[in-house]
């Protein structure tokens, strides 16, 4: 075992250490420990660990680590290009989430449950292992299925998400017996197989939230906990445990990918056209996160590296956005209730700030020129449309539709005749801190995207098992 | 010309190109950063820093149109980098600086610095004065971008910075309903028409494999040729006037204009009567030789762009506000413009934008005073100075000219047609969805799933 596996395993074992020694502690000192100070040092070390995991991948040459026999297909500790992406930016995810939350959503017991959600998320990054993967399945959806239910008035969207996800649950158990049954199972060449390829799809396309399993996605948003909205649909584990388990045949897109990506088409459409006529704040949130995270799985699945560098851009470009924009929303709720988007608020005298923010953040996600967006969007429509024209039509549909909604959510939600006669609602500097930093990120990220999009080429070759141009044949052992 | 001075010319126009980009938008970032981080600058440092910006950019402008002109304007294509590479697609930042894109510079430049000058006065102690002057060098750096732009990828970019400053400048004053519904009116319209520009771009990606106009055209403008097949030039030519139709408020999208009146005086004059309405234009004229390759779209081009003419004209001369009528007359003028550039002209149309956005601009700007000299005059003449208008509509018979009264006083055919049998059912559509979205939630989870119940979110910040 070389030096650069040994710290990135140590690394990706501090990720899901830290946040259940966070929630140890909260559990233990309840109140008293100050659960934003618990939670922001667990969350700090989880970030740390992270940029150490993508930094041993990226100094070994972009080498994927596993450790465990490939028992029942798969290593229980993997660390390769996927995990050095998405670790990190998960990390600064939930750690925006924590520094931005009002001070009443961080009830100790709330934190210590999203911590457990944190470490389930981050030990899932770090597997590739197919039982592993359904067992952490089970315990994100029981994470988020409690932060819900707990919830004040969460109970009825929490039974529409059991109702969804606890059948993607049983989907995805029963698809991957029959799909690890069937060896070797990353080809899914026999009956068995194949049936099990379909199910764990249909699982991952509930999970996911695509048309027609999609309802409880907006809905988890409009009538649950946005902390729990938020963890639960950023990282989008659908996805990744799509691209573990379904993506990277040698021999080509199996039909269930090519089924999955039209459905993730049409709902990235569908979501983005429904976001445009949304009557509150969360519900434009919710569709407009629904769409974007639909786009990911549409390159995902495919079989050019272009389209699946496309997709891992937009997962990373989407997901600071719209964690940027459900902030934003959570914050000016903190302040005066939950915001219809029905009528004009005109909200803009009392939260001048925000209103810039939440502009920003909007066309942050919409392919603005010098934000990630536009890279994410440059190479999702060039690559799409290289391989299907019915893909760049809806694409460039879903950027119509999503562009109109975040502009009309804005100037509902800050124009309009003053409605609130009360004193100006400054915002706080941990907030502006947290929102000027996930800018930073976009732009920085949007007007140098070189070195970022060269890294997502690397994973993305090392995903599709495809040699890079300058690059040897991928060694049998390259992918897990 | 050896090759040493070819090189050396080749640097120059490369580095006043570059300042002529950089000079609005580090104004952009100076002036926008601290308002972002909540301290913005003074209104003086304000003013000076756009005005500085705008400056620098229209002598950089100024010194390359002389550089092009003694050398007969032979182009300069200005690689300033590669933004990113990912297998066969690279996105590169090609400029160009040629008979079309420098003098252009040079009228756009000037205009904003002009229209700096007199917005630091009029909006002194506006509450919205740092955003009126961040979205001001927003459209500055958009604008330069659009009209310097060698690819279509980066015309593009620009052309996206022209369409979200011009919708935020007409929702400036967000506290009156009128104005932020005709901000949302004028971006609708303009992503809806952007989508013929990207898919525009990807077909360009496709046919030749690239986004740089180098590639595609072939000579120099005006007189460059497109060898494209004649189906994709068709396509593309298609795509490229749906783009410029909504952009310079041509029929069928006539009915943001007159509306977008409702921002502030400066940005009405630089956006609507100068710049933001012939950026369709300009996107025409930049491609012109598509045209050239697909005379059905030129056809096409010439009878929206007559239709708009006739339209404009006939609607704006029952304007009953002063602002509103030069909406008209600026969409009357955009239109002529456009079939001209349909019927093959390219220098003509050029110095028909420079001359008209000149012209316009300076009336939007004289029009607050203009009103108020003009009730000065008919007060002390005891009347209203001088003798109506002579219009050719008086020829007509009096049946048709009611007629043609009551469609001009509904603002045109158009509009209500594209209501009706686009917008109102697309809307009602996607309404009845998002309904039956919320009754099958409610059906799996209760009365209250999904409807936004209170929940622990709410309280202390």
């Amino acid at each position: 075992m070389t030096a650069f596996e040994n710290v990135a395993f140590i690394a990706a074992g501090t990720t899901v250490a830290a946040p259940l020694v966070g929630a140890g502690v909260l559990a233990v000192a309840g109140g008293r420990a100050g659960p934003r100070r618990v939670a922001g040092a667990a969350l700090g070390i989880v970030l740390a660990a992270a940029a150490v995991v993508a930094g041993a991948w990226y100094g070994a040459g972009g080498a994927a680590f596993t450790l465990g026999d490939r028992l029942i297909g798969g290593s229980f500790l993997t660390v390769d290009g996927l995990t050095a992406l998405l670790m990190p930016f998960i990390a600064v995810v939930d750690l925006a989430i924590l520094l931005a939350a009002p001070r009443r959503a961080l009830e100790p017991r709330a934190v210590a449950r999203m911590l457990l959600g944190v470490a389930t998320t981050f030990a899932m990054l770090a597997t590739a292992h197919p039982a592993l993967l359904v067992v952490l399945w089970v315990a994100s959806a029981v994470s988020t299925w409690s932060a819900v239910r707990r919830s004040l008035g969460g109970r009825p969207t929490a039974r529409v998400y059991a109702i969804v996800v606890g059948t993607a649950v049983i989907l995805m158990i029963v698809g991957t017996v029959l799909l690890v049954a069937d060896p070797p199972w990353e080809r899914a060449h026999g009956t068995l197989g194949a049936v099990g390829g379909w199910l764990v799809a249909l699982a991952v396309m509930m999970r996911k939230g695509l048309v027609p399993f999609h309802s409880w996605y907006p809905a988890l948003y409009t009538g649950g906990p946005l902390a729990a909205a938020l963890t639960a649909t950023i990282p989008q584990v659908a996805s990744y445990t799509a691209i573990r388990l379904l993506v990277g045949h040698a021999d080509g897109v199996g039909p269930e990918l090519v089924f999955l990506a039209n459905a993730a088409l049409v709902t990235a459409a569908y979501g983005a056209a429904l976001a445009v006529v949304q009557r509150d704040a969360r519900g434009l949130v919710g569709h407009l996160a629904m769409s974007q995270s639909a786009m990911v799985l549409a390159g995902i699945t495919a079989t050019e590296p272009m389209e699946l560098v496309g997709a891992l851009a937009v997962w990373v470009s989407s997901g600071l956005a719209l964690t940027g924009i459900g902030l934003v929303v959570w914050v000016l709720e903190s302040r005066a209730g939950r915001i219809s988007i029905d009528t004009l608020q005109g909200r803009f005298a009392d939260a001048p700030s925000l209103a810039v923010f939440f502009l920003l953040f909007g066309l942050a996600s919409l392919g603005f020129p010098g934000t990630l967006s536009f890279v994410a969007d440059d190479l999702i429509i060039s690559g799409a449309l290289g391989a299907q024209t019915h893909a760049g039509v809806l694409v460039i549909l879903t950027t119509m539709f999503a562009g109109i909604a975040v502009i009309r959510g804005w100037f509902r939600i800050f124009g309009g005749p003053v409605t609130i006669d009360a004193p100006r609602h400054a915002i706080l500097p941990r907030e502006r801190f947290v929102f000027v930093g996930l800018l930073a990120i976009i732009v920085g990220l949007g007007l140098w995207p070189g070195p970022f999009v060269r890294s997502l080429d690397v994973v993305a070759h090392s995903v599709l098992a495809m040699p890079r141009a300058e690059e040897g044949p991928v060694p049998p052992g390259a992918k897990p | 010309m050896t090759g040493v001075e070819a090189s050396l010319i080749h640097d120059t126009v490369a580095g006043l190109v570059s300042w002529q980009l950089v000079a609005p938008a580090a104004t952009l970032v100076l002036i926008g950063l601290p308002a972002l981080l909540g301290r913005p600058l003074a209104e003086r440092t304000t003013t000076r820093l756009v005005g500085a910006g705008f400056t620098t950019s229209f002598l950089a402008a100024l010194a390359t149109l002389v550089v092009l002109v003694r050398r007969g304007f032979a182009p300069e294509v200005v690689h300033l980098g590669t933004l990113f590479e990912a297998g066969h697609h690279a996105a590169t930042i090609e400029l160009v600086a040629d008979a079309l894109s420098v003098p252009y510079v040079c009228f756009s430049t000037g205009l904003c610095a002009l229209v700096n000058a007199f917005a630091g006065k009029y909006l002194h102690r506006e509450p919205g004065f740092t955003r009126f002057f961040v979205l001001l060098a927003l459209f500055g750096t958009g604008m330069n971008l659009m009209v310097l732009a060698g690819s279509i990828d980066v015309l593009f970019a620009g052309w996206e910075f022209l369409g979200i400053s011009s919708a935020l400048l007409i929702g400036f004053f967000h506290e009156r309903r009128n104005a932020v519904d005709a901000a949302l009116r004028a971006f609708t319209t303009y992503r809806v028409c952007d989508v013929g520009l990207l898919a525009a771009g990807v077909v360009m990606h496709q046919a030749v494999g690239s986004g740089d106009f180098s590639l595609l055209f072939v000579g120099r403008w005006p007189a460059a040729t497109c060898g494209l097949p004649a189906a994709t030039a068709l396509v593309l030519a298609l795509l490229l006037v749906f783009a410029a139709l909504g952009k310079s408020a041509q029929v069928p999208f006539t009915g943001w204009l007159p509306r977008a009146m409702e921002g502030p005086t400066p940005s009405s004059a630089i956006f609507y009567g100068a710049l933001s309405i012939h950026a369709g234009a300009y996107l025409l004229l930049r491609c012109g030789a598509v045209l050239d390759a697909a005379p059905a779209a030129a056809w096409l081009l010439v009878v929206l762009g007559a239709g708009t003419a006739i339209h404009g004209a006939l609607v704006g001369s029952v304007q009953t506000d002063l602002k509103g009528m030069l909406a008209y007359a600026s969409m009357t003028q955009a239109g002529i413009i456009l079939a001209e550039i349909g019927c093959g002209l390219r220098v003509v149309p050029l110095v028909h934008v420079v001359s008209h956005a000149v012209l316009r601009s300076l009336q939007i700007l004289r029009s607050p005073s203009a009103m108020h000299d003009r009730h000065e005059l008919a007060a002390a003449l005891g009347g209203p100075p001088g003798p109506g208008s002579w219009s050719v509509l008086g020829l007509l018979p009096a049946a048709l000219t009611r007629r043609l009264y009551r469609v001009a006083l509904d603002r045109g055919l158009d509009e209500p047609l594209v209501m009706q049998f686009v917008v109102g059912p697309l809307c009602r559509a996607l309404t009845a969805a998002a309904a039956a979205e919320r009754r099958w939630v409610a059906f799996l989870g209760g009365s209250a799933a999904g409807m936004g119940l209170p929940n622990d979110d709410g309280g202390t910040p």
